[in-house]
C-alpha cells in the first residue's frame, strides 16, 4: 500500500504548489473575467467582457500584431540559429580541437542576457539616432536622422522582432546542435565518394536530419514570443500593442470595469498557448525529436 | 581544402562579430559617454559619471541587487526541495495519472505565468501578500519550478536503482543512501536547474511589478524607468550590471559544481588510502 502511494506522496508538494499558485491564479482570473467580483457585491457570471472584446477592433488588431511578430521573430530566429548551428558543426569538423566548445558558450551569450537588456540593446542599435544610423551617416549613406527608418517603437513591431530573433537564435541552435553532432564523419566521407560538394552535403544530408528539431524549436520560439511582455512593452507602441501588453494596459487603466476585459484577454491568451503547446507536443512525439533516430 | 576551411572560419568569425560582439558595443560606449551626438560614431567625450551614479550608495542599486538575489535564492532553494522528490516519482515510477502530474507541473512552461499572477493579484492583495518579498517569492515559484523538475529528471534518468540497492546491501540507511549515493549523482541536474531558476527569477519584471507593487525593488524594477526613456548612459550602465549579474551567477554555479566534484574525488581517494593503510 505504502509502495503504491509513494509516487503520489513524492509528487504532492510540487503539484500542490503549482495547483495552488498557478492553476489557482488561472481559475481566479477566469472567474473575474466572467464578472465575478464579490468585493463589489457582484456574484453572478456573464460573458460581457468576452463579447466586448470580440466586438472591439483593438483586440483583433492586437491579436494580428501578436501573430505577425511571433511568426516573423520565430522565422528569423530559426534561420539565424540554423546558420549558427551548421557553421559551428562545419567548424568543429574541420578544426578537431576544443575550440568549438568555447564558441558554443559564446553563442549562448544572448540567451543569458535578461530580456529587458536585450530589448535595450536593440533600442541603442536601431533607433533613428542609434548606433547603426550614426555609422550610416558617417559613411555618407544617409544625410539626416529622419532618413533612417523607424525600427524601434514602430507600429509594425520590427524592434520586437529583432530583439527576439537575436535572443532566441542561440536557443534554436542549441536545440539543433545535439542532432548535428550525431552525424558521423564517415557519412561525410561517403557523400564525398559519391561526389557531393560541401553545399550538397548540407542540403541532402544535414538539412533533412535537423528538420524536425528545427521546426519544433521555431514553434517553441513562436509560443514564447506570443505570450511575452517585457520586450513588447519596451519596444512597442501604445496602439496597437501585443496581447500581453494590451491586457496590462487594460488592467492598469484604472477603471474597475476594464479589469474583467484584461483578464478575459489573458484567458484567451492562455487558451491559445495551450493549443499551440499541444501542437508542439504532438509533433515532437510523432517525429521523435527529443529522442532522435536510431 | 585548406582554403575552404579558412573560408568557413572567416564566415564564422564575421557572424560571431556581427551577432554577438557588435550589439554590445553601443551599450559599452554609451555607459562611459559624456554626450554622444548624432552622427558621431564614437562619443565626443568620456566619463565614468554613469557608473559612479549606479555604483554609489544613494542610487539604491545595492539594495536592489540584494533583493533580486535574495528572492532568486529563496525561490531556488524551495524549488530544489519541491523538485527532487517530484523528479524521483516522475522518472522512476509508472503509475496511473502520471500524465496529469506531468501536465500540471509543466503547464507554466506553456501558459504564460503572468496570466496566473494577474488573476491571483486581488487575492494576494486581500491576504496582505502584495508589496512583500514573500509574495514575490510565491509569484516566482511557478515560472521556475518546471525547469528545475525537468533538469533533475534528466539526472534521475541516468541513475540506476541498482546503485541504491547495492548501498542498501552494504547496510546504508535511507538517509545515507540519499546523501552519499543519490545526491552526488543528482548534483549536475540540480545545478543546471538552479542556474535556470535563478536566471528566470532575476529577469522577471511584470510579475515582480504586479505583486511587489513598486515596493519590492529588484534590479529590473529599478532599471526599467531608465531604459524606457531615461538617461541613456545610466540605462546602459544598469543594463551591463544586470547582464553581468546573470552571467556571473551562471559562472559561479559552474565553478562551484566543478569544485564539488574535485573535493568529492579528493575525499574518496583519501578514504581509499586510509582503507589501504588500515
Amino acid at each position: 500500500m505504502l509502495q503504491k502511494s509513494k509516487p503520489y506522496l513524492l509528487l504532492l508538494p510540487a503539484t500542490a504548489t503549482i495547483v495552488l499558485l498557478f492553476f489557482g491564479g488561472l481559475f481566479d482570473g477566469l472567474l473575474k473575467s466572467l464578472g465575478y467580483f464579490p468585493a463589489i457585491g457582484k456574484m453572478e457570471l456573464d460573458l460581457t467582457a468576452y463579447t466586448g472584446l470580440l466586438g472591439s477592433s483593438d483586440f483583433w488588431e492586437s491579436l494580428a500584431l501578436t501573430t505577425r511578430v511571433a511568426a516573423l521573430s520565430s522565422l528569423i530566429a530559426s534561420i539565424l540559429g540554423g546558420i549558427i548551428a551548421i557553421s559551428l558543426f562545419m567548424l568543429s569538423e574541420s578544426a578537431k580541437s576544443g575550440a568549438p566548445r568555447f564558441w558554443q558558450r559564446l553563442f549562448q551569450l544572448p540567451l543569458t542576457i535578461p530580456h529587458l537588456v536585450g530589448g535595450y540593446i536593440i533600442v541603442l542599435l536601431f533607433m533613428q539616432s542609434g548606433f547603426l544610423s550614426k555609422i550610416l551617416a558617417t559613411a555618407g549613406v544617409i544625410d539626416d536622422i529622419s532618413d533612417f527608418p523607424v525600427l524601434v517603437n514602430d507600429p509594425f513591431g520590427w524592434g520586437i522582432i529583432m530583439a527576439y530573433a537575436w535572443k532566441e537564435a542561440p536557443f534554436v541552435s542549441l536545440m539543433i546542435y545535439p542532432v548535428l553532432t550525431r552525424i558521423h564523419s564517415s557519412w561525410r566521407d561517403v557523400s564525398r565518394v559519391f561526389g557531393a560538394k560541401g553545399w550538397q552535403f548540407i542540403r541532402e544530408i544535414v538539412l533533412p536530419i535537423i528538420f524536425p528539431a528545427w521546426t519544433i524549436a521555431a514553434f517553441i520560439v513562436f509560443v514564447f514570443t506570443f505570450s511575452a511582455f517585457e520586450v513588447p512593452y519596451l519596444l512597442g507602441v501604445t496602439y496597437p500593442s501585443m496581447l500581453p501588453v494590451y491586457s496590462y494596459q487594460l488592467y492598469t487603466s484604472g477603471t474597475l470595469a476594464d479589469r474583467p476585459e484584461a483578464l478575459a484577454v489573458n484567458i484567451i491568451l492562455a487558451a491559445l498557448t495551450i493549443l499551440l503547446g499541444l501542437a508542439v507536443y504532438f509533433f515532437s512525439k510523432r517525429w521523435n525529436v527529443l529522442k532522435g533516430w536510431n | 581544402m585548406e582554403r575552404r576551411s579558412n573560408l568557413i572560419r572567416l564566415f564564422f568569425f564575421s557572424i560571431v562579430f556581427l551577432v554577438i560582439v557588435f550589439p554590445f558595443l553601443p551599450l559599452l560606449l554609451s555607459s562611459v559617454s559624456f554626450g554622444w551626438q548624432w552622427p558621431n560614431v564614437l562619443p565626443e567625450s568620456y566619463s565614468f559619471r554613469a557608473w559612479e551614479y549606479v555604483l554609489a550608495g544613494s542610487s539604491g542599486t545595492w539594495p536592489a541587487v540584494g533583493a533580486s538575489l535574495l528572492i532568486a535564492g529563496i525561490v531556488t532553494a524551495v524549488n530544489i526541495l519541491l523538485a527532487v522528490p517530484a523528479a524521483n516519482a516522475l522518472s522512476r515510477n509508472k503509475f496511473t495519472g502520471k500524465w496529469l502530474a506531468e501536465a500540471i507541473i509543466f503547464a507554466p512552461i506553456v501558459i504564460p505565468p503572468f496570466v496566473a499572477v494577474m488573476g491571483i493579484h486581488l487575492t494576494f492583495l486581500r491576504l496582505g501578500l502584495t508589496e512583500t518579498i514573500f509574495g514575490v517569492v510565491l509569484a516566482h515559484l511557478s515560472p521556475t519550478l518546471p525547469y528545475m523538475v525537468r533538469a533533475v529528471m534528466i539526472s534521475y534518468n541516468t541513475l540506476s536503482v541498482d546503485w541504491e540497492d547495492q548501498a542498501r546491501m552494504l547496510g546504508a540507511g535511507p538517509f545515507s543512501r540519499f546523501f552519499h549515493v543519490v545526491l552526488p549523482h543528482l548534483m549536475p541536474g540540480i545545478a543546471a536547474g538552479a542556474s535556470l531558476s535563478i536566471l528566470i527569477s532575476l529577469s522577471q519584471y511584470l510579475i515582480t511589478f504586479l505583486i511587489g507593487s513598486g515596493q519590492v525593488v529588484t534590479l529590473p524594477i529599478l532599471l526599467f524607468p531608465f531604459i524606457s526613456g531615461g538617461d541613456p548612459a545610466i540605462a546602459s550602465a544598469y543594463s551591463l550590471l544586470f547582464a553581468g549579474m546573470a552571467i556571473l551567477t551562471l559562472l559561479v554555479m559552474d565553478v562551484s559544481l566543478k569544485n564539488y566534484y574535485k573535493n568529492k574525488k579528493a575525499s574518496t581517494v583519501k578514504g581509499q588510502q586510509r582503507g589501504v593503510e588500515m
